[in-house]
C-alpha cells in the first residue's frame, strides 16, 4: 500500500509539468494579454509606448518559453508570483480564498449525500411505484435545470419572497452558505440519485439477494448489510468526482452569490490572461485530482477487500 | 455497516457545522461584509452595489496611482482632485482655489486652505508635489499625458513646469489618477490611501468590498452617512435581487433588462449620457470600405435609434459624433448621415454595387459586398450592435460577417482581416476633446488601425495642440469631428447611459457625465 501511494504521488511530477505547460501554451494561443485586457476594460486607450512599457514591466514582452521557465523556476522555489491584474501575491490570494471553497464543497457534498442516498435507495426499493416515478421525475427536472437558474429561483424564493437568506454572501456564515450549497446539492443530487438507484437495483437483482430472501433473512438486513456495502464503491466514485469538481470551485454559483472562492477567481484570471493566477489554479486542480483519486482508491480497498490496488501483492 | 454509514454522515455533519460556526463568527466581525445595517445600531449606514469595482476593470484597490484605482478613489468619496468637472463638463477648481498660466510651459496652482488628509496631515503644496511626482513615476498613462518637467511647492502654491505645451493640463489634473493623496501616509498592503474626501477607507478586500467611515474633519461640508460599504457584485441578476431584497441601498451597473423592475415610486433612477461611445472605424486599406460610397451607405444603413430603443431598451443615446450633447462640442454641434435605407441603396446603385444574381448581396466587378465586422464580447452592447447592423445593412445589400472575439486586439492590427472595427471607448475621459483624436484618428495614433488619413484633420490637430483657450479648442473639436463624419471614416452609433438606481429615501446620489462622482458629501439616506 505504501509503495502504491508513493508511486502515485511521484506521478504528480510529470502531471504537473505537462498540464502547467499545456495551460500556459493554450492561454497564450488564445491571444491578448493582461496589459491589453485591462486597457480594453477601462475603455481608455493607451499609447503604444505605454502599453509596451506595461508589458515590459509584467515580463510579457519575453518569448513564451522564457516566461514559462521563469514561472516554473519560481514555482519550484515556492514562489507562485504576483497577479498581473491585482498586483497581489498569488499564493496568499489563493490561500485566502480556499477556506470558502472548501466549506462550500464539503457542505454541498454533505447535502448531496443526505438527499441522494436515501432517495436513490427508496427509488430502487420501490421500483416502478409512485415513489420511484416521483423521484425520477424530480431527478429529471433537476438535471434539466442549469445551476444559474436554480440559483436565481432559490434567491427569489428565499431571499426576496421569504427573506430568510441573503442574496449576497456576507462572509462565510451559515446563512450565506445555505443557498449556494443548496444550489450545488440540488444539481448533484438530481444526477446521483439516478445512479445510486441503478447501482442498488443491479445489486438487488443478484443471486445472493434472492438466496438471502429464500433463507428468510429480512430484506432490511440484506439491504443494509450487503446491498449497500456493495454499492458503496459506486457512491464513493461519484462523491470523489464531485469533491474534485467542487474543490476546483464553481465559478457560476460563486459569481451569482458573490461567494469569494477559487472558481470565480480562476475564471476572472482566464478572462484577464492573468497567467500566474491561472497556473496556480492549474497546479491546485492537478493536486486535488491526484489526491482525491488516490484517497478514493485507498477507500475502495478499505471498504471492499476484494478490490486490490496496483501495489498490492496478488 | 449501518452504524459506519451513520457515523460518516454524522462526522460530515459535525464538520460542516463546525466550519459554518467558525464562518458565522467571521460574518459578525467583518465590517465590510454588507452587514453594517444590521449591526451598527443607530448609525446611519449605506450599502452600495457596484459591478465595476474589481481587478478585471483595473480597479483592484483605491490607490489612484495603480491602473484605474483612481476611479474607485474618487467615486467612493475617498479622494479629490485639484480640478473637477461641472455637470456641463466644464472645469472648476476643487482642491485648487485658482490657477494662473504664466507661459505655455508654466502653471501656478493655488490650493484651498484648511484641507487635511484623513491621515491628519495638512494638504499643502509639498503634499501635492509629492503626490504628483509619485503619480508620474508609477502610473501607466500619467507621464505621457502630463509631460511634467518639474514641480516646485511653496506653502499653498504649486508650480508645474511641462516639457512641452500641454493645453489640457488642468483637465488631466481632473482625471481620477490625479486624486491627491498623502504619500507620507503611504499605501497600505490592501491598497488603501488617505485622501481628502468626505469618507475614509477602513477596509478593503479586492473584488469583494470596501468599508468607509465618515471623515469627521471634511473641509467642504458635513458627510451624512456614518458607515458605507461598497460591495462588488459581478452578476447583474444578483445586483438586481440585492436591491430588491433591500440588502443594498443603491446600485451601479444594473443590467438593462432589470430597469423596468425599478421604474416605480420605490426607487430613483439617475442617469445621463457619458462620453463612452460605441463606434465603428472603417478600414481604409480594405477593398470594400476604402470605397467612399460603401462607407456612406454603412453610415446611412445603421439604425441608431432602433438599436438604442429596442436592443438597449432606451438605455443609451443615439450618437452623432464622438461626444454626447452635454459637451459644448458634442451632440448636434456636428452633423452626420441619418438612417435612410432607401438613400443608402441608391448610393450603392450609383457607385455600381448591384445585386446581379438576385441573392440579396450586391456585387461590383466580381466582388461581393461582404462586410467583415470585427468586434468583441466584453461589452454587452457590442454583440447586440453587430446583430442590429447585420440585419439593417443586410436589407440594403450587404452581407455582414460578424467576428465577435476576445482576440480582437491581435486581429485589428492586421488590416487585411477586417473592414470595420467596432469598439467602445471613452472619448473624453478628462472632458477635453484632444485625447480622442490623438489616440484614434491621426497618422501617429496608436489605435488608428484602419489607417485613416486626412490632411485637414492633421492640420486641425496641430492647431489644437497649440491652443489653450477652451472655447477655441471646442470649435476645433467640432471641425475635426465634422471632418471625420464628412469622410464617413467613423460611424458613431450610441453613447452609454450611465445610471445609478437607489431605493426611495436615498438622496444626493446623482449620475454625472464624467462617471467619476458617485458617493459625495451630499449623499444621505432617510
Amino acid at each position: 500500500m505504501g509503495k502504491y501511494i508513493v508511486k502515485r504521488l511521484l506521478w504528480l511530477i510529470p502531471i504537473l509539468l505537462g498540464i502547467t505547460f499545456l495551460s500556459f501554451a493554450v492561454i497564450h494561443l488564445a491571444g491578448g494579454d493582461a496589459a491589453q485586457q485591462m486597457a480594453e476594460n477601462s475603455g481608455i486607450a493607451l499609447s503604444q509606448e505605454a502599453l509596451e512599457a506595461q508589458r515590459e514591466a509584467l515580463g510579457l514582452d519575453r518569448p513564451f518559453l522564457v516566461q514559462y521557465l521563469d514561472w516554473l523556476g519560481g514555482f519550484l522555489t515556492g514562489d507562485l508570483g504576483t497577479s498581473y491584474v491585482s498586483g497581489q501575491d498569488v499564493f496568499s490570494t489563493f490561500v485566502s480564498k480556499l477556506p470558502a471553497t472548501l466549506l462550500l464543497a464539503v457542505t454541498s457534498v454533505a447535502l448531496t449525500v443526505v438527499i441522494s442516498v436515501p432517495l436513490g435507495i427508496l427509488a430502487a426499493v420501490r421500483q416502478n411505484r409512485f415513489a420511484d416515478y416521483l423521484i425520477r421525475m424530480v431527478s429529471f427536472v433537476g438535471n434539466s435545470l442549469p445551476n444559474f437558474f436554480v440559483a436565481l429561483v432559490l434567491m427569489y424564493l428565499f431571499a426576496i419572497r421569504f427573506q430568510v437568506f441573503p442574496v449576497i454572501s456576507a462572509g462565510t456564515g451559515w446563512k450565506s452558505l445555505a443557498l449556494p450549497a443548496l444550489t450545488l446539492a440540488i444539481a448533484m443530487s438530481a444526477k446521483y440519485l439516478r445512479q445510486i438507484r441503478a447501482a442498488v437495483l443491479e445489486e438487488l437483482g443478484k443471486d445472493y439477494v434472492t438466496g438471502a430472501r429464500a433463507r428468510g433473512i429480512p430484506f432490511s438486513v440484506t439491504l443494509w448489510k450487503s446491498v449497500l456495502r456493495c454499492c458503496l464503491s459506486t457512491i464513493l466514485t461519484l462523491l470523489s468526482l464531485s469533491i474534485g469538481n467542487l474543490l476546483g470551485g464553481t465559478a457560476i454559483v460563486e459569481s451569482i452569490f458573490m461567494w469569494d472562492g477559487v472558481g470565480k477567481m480562476a475564471v476572472d484570471a482566464i478572462n484577464m490572461r492573468d497567467y500566474p493566477v491561472i497556473q496556480a489554479y492549474v497546479v491546485w486542480m492537478a493536486v486535488i485530482y491526484v489526491a482525491v483519486n488516490l484517497i478514493t482508491d485507498i477507500s475502495y480497498r478499505l471498504w471492499d477487500p476484494r478490490i486490490r490496488l496496483g501495489g498490492d501483492a496478488r | 455497516m449501518k452504524k459506519r454509514v451513520f457515523s460518516i454522515l454524522l462526522a460530515l455533519g459535525l464538520a460542516v457545522t463546525a466550519l459554518a460556526g467558525c464562518g458565522g463568527e467571521q460574518e459578525a466581525q467583518d465590517p465590510a461584509a454588507g452587514q453594517v445595517q444590521e449591526t451598527s445600531g443607530e448609525k446611519k449606514t449605506f450599502v452600495f452595489g457596484d459591478t465595476t469595482f474589481n481587478a478585471e476593470n483595473g480597479i483592484a484597490d483605491i490607490n489612484p496611482h495603480n491602473n484605474s484605482g483612481g476611479w474607485a478613489c474618487i467615486r467612493y468619496g475617498v479622494g479629490e482632485t485639484l480640478f473637477r468637472f461641472t455637470d456641463s463638463m466644464e472645469l472648476e477648481p476643487w482642491l485648487a482655489k485658482g490657477y494662473e498660466r504664466v507661459d505655455d510651459l508654466t502653471w501656478v496652482i493655488t490650493l484651498q486652505d484648511g484641507v487635511t488628509f484623513t491621515s491628519g496631515r495638512a494638504m499643502d503644496g509639498e503634499a501635492v508635489k509629492e503626490c504628483l511626482e509619485a503619480l508620474v513615476d508609477t502610473h501607466v498613462r500619467a507621464a505621457g499625458d502630463l509631460h511634467i518637467a518639474g514641480i516646485t511647492a511653496q506653502d499653498q502654491t504649486v508650480t508645474i513646469k511641462t516639457q512641452v505645451p500641454v493645453p489640457a493640463l488642468l483637465n488631466f489634473l481632473a482625471d481620477p489618477y490625479a486624486c491627491i493623496v498623502d504619500m507620507q501616509a503611504g499605501v497600505t498592503q490592501e491598497g488603501i490611501v488617505s485622501g481628502t474626501g468626505p469618507y475614509r477607507a477602513v477596509s478593503l478586500v479586492p473584488d469583494t468590498s470596501l468599508g468607509l467611515v465618515k471623515n469627521e474633519d471634511y473641509w467642504n461640508g458635513n458627510p451624512k452617512i456614518d458607515e458605507i460599504t461598497v460591495r462588488t457584485i459581478s452578476d447583474g441578476d444578483t445586483l438586481t435581487m440585492a436591491l430588491q431584497s433591500g440588502e443594498i441601498d443603491a446600485a451601479y451597473g444594473m443590467p438593462y433588462a432589470s430597469y423596468p423592475l425599478f421604474e416605480n415610486d420605490g426607487y430613483t433612477i439617475s442617469g445621463c449620457a457619458t462620453s463612452r461611445v460605441f463606434f465603428g472605424a472603417m478600414n481604409f486599406e480594405s477593398e470594400i470600405t476604402s470605397d467612399p460610397a460603401v462607407r456612406k451607405a454603412i453610415a446611412m444603413g445603421i439604425d441608431k435609434e432602433g438599436f438604442v430603443e429596442t436592443l438597449l431598451g432606451g438605455n443609451g443615446y443615439p450618437a452623432v459624433g464622438a461626444f454626447p450633447d452635454n459637451f459644448s462640442f458634442g451632440g448636434d454641434a456636428v452633423s452626420a448621415q441619418t438612417y435612410d435605407p432607401e438613400g443608402a441603396k441608391q448610393v450603392l446603385e450609383d457607385a455600381g454595387w448591384v445585386d446581379t444574381d438576385g441573392d440579396g448581396v450586391r456585387e461590383k466587378d466580381g466582388t461581393s459586398l461582404v462586410l467583415r465586422w470585427l468586434t468583441y464580447p466584453s461589452r454587452q452592447e457590442l454583440p447586440l450592435l453587430a446583430e442590429a447592423a447585420q440585419s439593417s445593412l443586410g436589407e440594403i445589400g450587404f452581407q455582414v460577417e460578424v467576428n465577435c472575439t476576445a482576440d480582437h486586439n491581435s486581429i485589428r492590427v492586421d488590416s487585411g482581416a477586417w473592414d470595420i472595427y467596432v469598439s467602445a471607448m471613452v472619448t473624453a475621459p478628462t472632458g477635453d476633446p484632444e485625447y480622442f483624436f490623438n489616440y484614434h484618428c491621426l497618422d501617429a495614433s496608436s489605435n488608428n488601425d484602419g489607417h485613416y488619413h486626412s490632411d485637414r484633420l492633421e492640420e486641425l490637430a496641430a492647431q489644437m495642440a497649440q491652443t489653450f483657450d477652451p472655447e477655441q479648442r471646442a470649435q476645433l473639436a467640432i471641425q475635426m469631428q465634422q471632418t471625420l463624419l464628412d469622410d464617413n471614416a467613423y460611424v458613431f452609433c450610441s453613447h452609454l447611459r450611465m445610471s445609478m438606481i437607489s431605493r426611495a429615501g436615498v438622496t444626493g446620489l446623482t449620475a454625472h457625465p464624467c462617471d467619476y462622482y458617485e458617493i459625495t458629501v451630499d449623499l444621505d439616506i432617510a
